[in-house]
């Protein structure tokens, strides 16, 4: 399209950040009642050769006829070609892909956001804590981090599940807590029959750990509920502020900070976050 | 920049020149009030008006625009067009022009809104200087003049127009549509002097100093409760306002739900399922909050990234609150606030 003062418009069709990607729905996995994983292609070569993110950022998962949903990223970046997403049925956009099939084709947009800062993670050691389906996130930093092992000192894993049968990536799980490099802890708020492991919150874990204060960076997502309680074990073990870092849910719905609806203090989430270190956090007000 | 001077009678030819080639808006009356419409002859062209209901944000991200139309089977987009007609807004007071251009900051930035990019491009601006009322605080912002963000500039020094021009297209538009004339010493003074009395018929400016270190400082004043309670979260300040761009997007399934459009509708952060998630979480489910949010954002939020506040002083959401709510008695309230703690104290 022409411009009227003779310049040429941007092309809508090509460069419209609004505009999904479509992907096929490789393989989907069920991972607890309410969570599965999907992992996904991106069908045409070129937006697929192009797709690379880093851990903690998200893509807005569209499904045309119910609308759009954030969902971050769980796949490491070294998984070249395939994306993966954990998904908990939670609203309509993730109850319609609950009731997909493999094979069918939703909408992707994205990478978005701020992720881990991995490289300037290398050469620490990495404490990383998860609550319910904030695992998702910091699975990819997991993976990454696994894929470079040699380039990081002690990988920590502390892992809360409200009941057992609500653990996700229990194969994964089990995986980690076998090898010698990864020190992974799972507890459950409410055990059954079967648990025979630790039992209570996940800040009871820190009794157990060993920090190395001025070599630690920390990871933590989980319900908002439970970034303070974590943030505060992490501080006792005096970690620095700017080395914890966060990773938000918010109602990231354009993605490219435009819509507004992910504004956190004075930032938003979208483009600011959604990972952010504890001391920007504090920074932001109702952030925590 | 330069300038050229137009004789008042001589400008219903460079409306009636514009029409011939563009669809051109204006404020027109409409009741007792002012709203931009397309003009049906320079007859219709109000430049007397002292507002208008709505900003001029509506012509270039509609209230409902339709963003991509869709087919259902394997999730295709079948088009994203864009309607951008060939367009001149004829008559937009200084402070829109600066809404304008804050609006501009979001939308033509970092990853830039091909839909408001297109219509930016194909509308000129034809400002128009204005006369403050009641309640106008611009001159709390500096956004009471304009520099940027026009094609050309008409000041009314009573019979004649002091018109600055700002761009290739805006020059051309005078040579080709009106007779008018190189500007003199005398037309400048003319132009300081209707300058200085436009800014002495305003009333002291809002204080509003140390303000994004006042919100974070008073957060937790009780001032936002009392705010809260009033706050009808109907959004209407959001909808009259020139600078707040929020939106909603959502999916609109033909009948025979084999296809459909992607709506984006204008969004409100004083809903209340604004800022609320899918698992129930909602981040400002009270009124106060949000009412606070709104305020935080404007003065603080948007001056983090773009060294500016996202207010330009035009009143409208003043005349629209239902509650009695507005910016000069809020920064006002604050200014005076005590926090939480002052209160418990006493």
């Amino acid at each position: 399209m022409i411009g009227i003062d003779g310049h040429v418009h941007p092309e809508v069709e090509t460069v419209n950040p609004y505009r999904p990607h479509r992907a096929r729905i490789t393989s989907i996995v069920d991972l607890t009642d309410n969570e599965k994983l999907f992992e996904l292609r991106l069908i045409d070569e070129e937006s697929r050769a192009e797709f690379s993110h880093s851990a903690g950022q998200f893509v807005e998962v569209s499904i045309f006829g119910v609308g759009e949903a954030p969902i971050s990223i769980s796949s490491a970046p070294s998984k070249q070609g395939f994306i993966e997403l954990c998904v908990r049925r939670a609203g309509d956009v993730t109850g319609a892909l609950h009731d997909m099939r493999c094979g069918d084709i939703i909408g992707i947009r994205g990478p978005f956001g701020r992720g881990f800062p991995f490289e300037q993670m290398k050469g620490s050691d990495v404490l990383l804590v998860a609550g319910g389906l904030g695992i998702a996130p910091l699975k990819s930093l997991i993976n990454h981090i696994h894929d470079e092992r040699h380039a990081f000192g002690n990988v920590t894993i502390l892992y809360g599940s409200r009941t057992p049968s609500e653990i996700l990536f229990r194969r994964q799980f089990e995986m980690w807590q076998h090898r010698d490099d990864f020190d992974m802890v799972l507890t459950v708020d409410q055990a059954d029959e079967t648990w025979t492991g630790e039992v209570g919150l996940v800040t009871k874990l820190f009794d157990r750990i060993d920090v190395d204060p001025s070599n630690t960076y920390g990871a933590i997502c989980g319900p908002p509920v439970m970034y303070k309680y974590v943030i505060a074990e992490m501080r006792k073990k005096s970690i620095d502020a700017d080395r914890i870092y966060v990773s938000f849910e918010r109602r990231m719905k354009c993605g490219v900070g435009k819509c507004g609806h992910c504004g956190v203090g004075h930032q938003y989430a979208c483009v600011d976050g959604p990972v952010f270190n504890y001391w920007e956090a504090m920074n932001l007000q109702e952030a925590i | 920049m330069f300038f050229r001077m137009i004789d008042k009678d001589r400008l219903p030819d460079l409306v009636r020149g514009l029409a011939a080639e563009f669809e051109v808006v204006g404020p027109v009356a409409k009741g007792d009030s002012f709203v931009y419409a397309e003009l049906e002859g320079p007859g219709d062209l109000r430049l007397d008006f002292d507002s208008t209901l709505l900003p001029p944000k509506e012509w270039f991200m509609p209230p409902r625009e339709r963003i991509m139309r869709f087919a259902t089977a394997d999730n295709e987009v079948v088009d994203c067009e864009v309607d951008a007609p060939p367009r001149v807004l004829f008559g937009v007071h200084p402070c829109d022009v600066n809404g304008l251009q804050l609006m501009d900051n979001v939308f033509l930035g970092d990853r830039p809104d091909p839909y408001y990019k297109a219509r930016r491009e194909n509308t000129l601006i034809v400002g128009v200087n204005c006369q403050p009322s009641d309640t106008c605080f611009c001159n709390a912002w500096g956004t009471d003049e304009t520099h940027w963000g026009f094609d050309i500039f008409l000041s009314d020094l009573g019979p004649d127009y002091f018109v600055s021009v700002r761009s290739v297209k805006g020059a051309e538009l005078i040579d080709r549509h009106v007779e008018s004339r190189e500007i003199t010493h005398q037309d400048t003074r003319r132009f300081q002097e209707v300058t200085a009395r436009f800014k002495a018929s305003f009333p002291e400016p809002l204080d509003t100093s140390q303000l994004p270190l006042l919100l974070d400082a008073k957060f937790d004043s009780p001032v936002w409760d009392e705010l809260g309670e009033r706050c009808l979260s109907c959004g209407a300040c959001s909808m009259v306002c020139p600078t707040c761009y929020c939106f909603d997007v959502k999916d609109v399934l033909d009948p025979d739900h084999a296809g459909g459009e992607r709506v984006r509708v204008w969004d409100s952060c004083m809903f209340r399922d604004f800022a609320a998630v899918a698992h129930g979480a909602n981040f400002r489910e009270s009124r106060s909050s949000r009412v606070k949010y709104r305020y935080y954002h404007k003065q603080w939020g948007y001056l983090s990234k773009f060294e500016r506040v996202l207010c330009v002083g035009c009143g409208r959401c003043t005349r629209a609150c239902l509650a009695g709510i507005n910016p000069p008695e809020v920064i006002a309230a604050l200014q005076g606030a005590m926090s939480r703690e002052e209160v418990a104290a006493e």
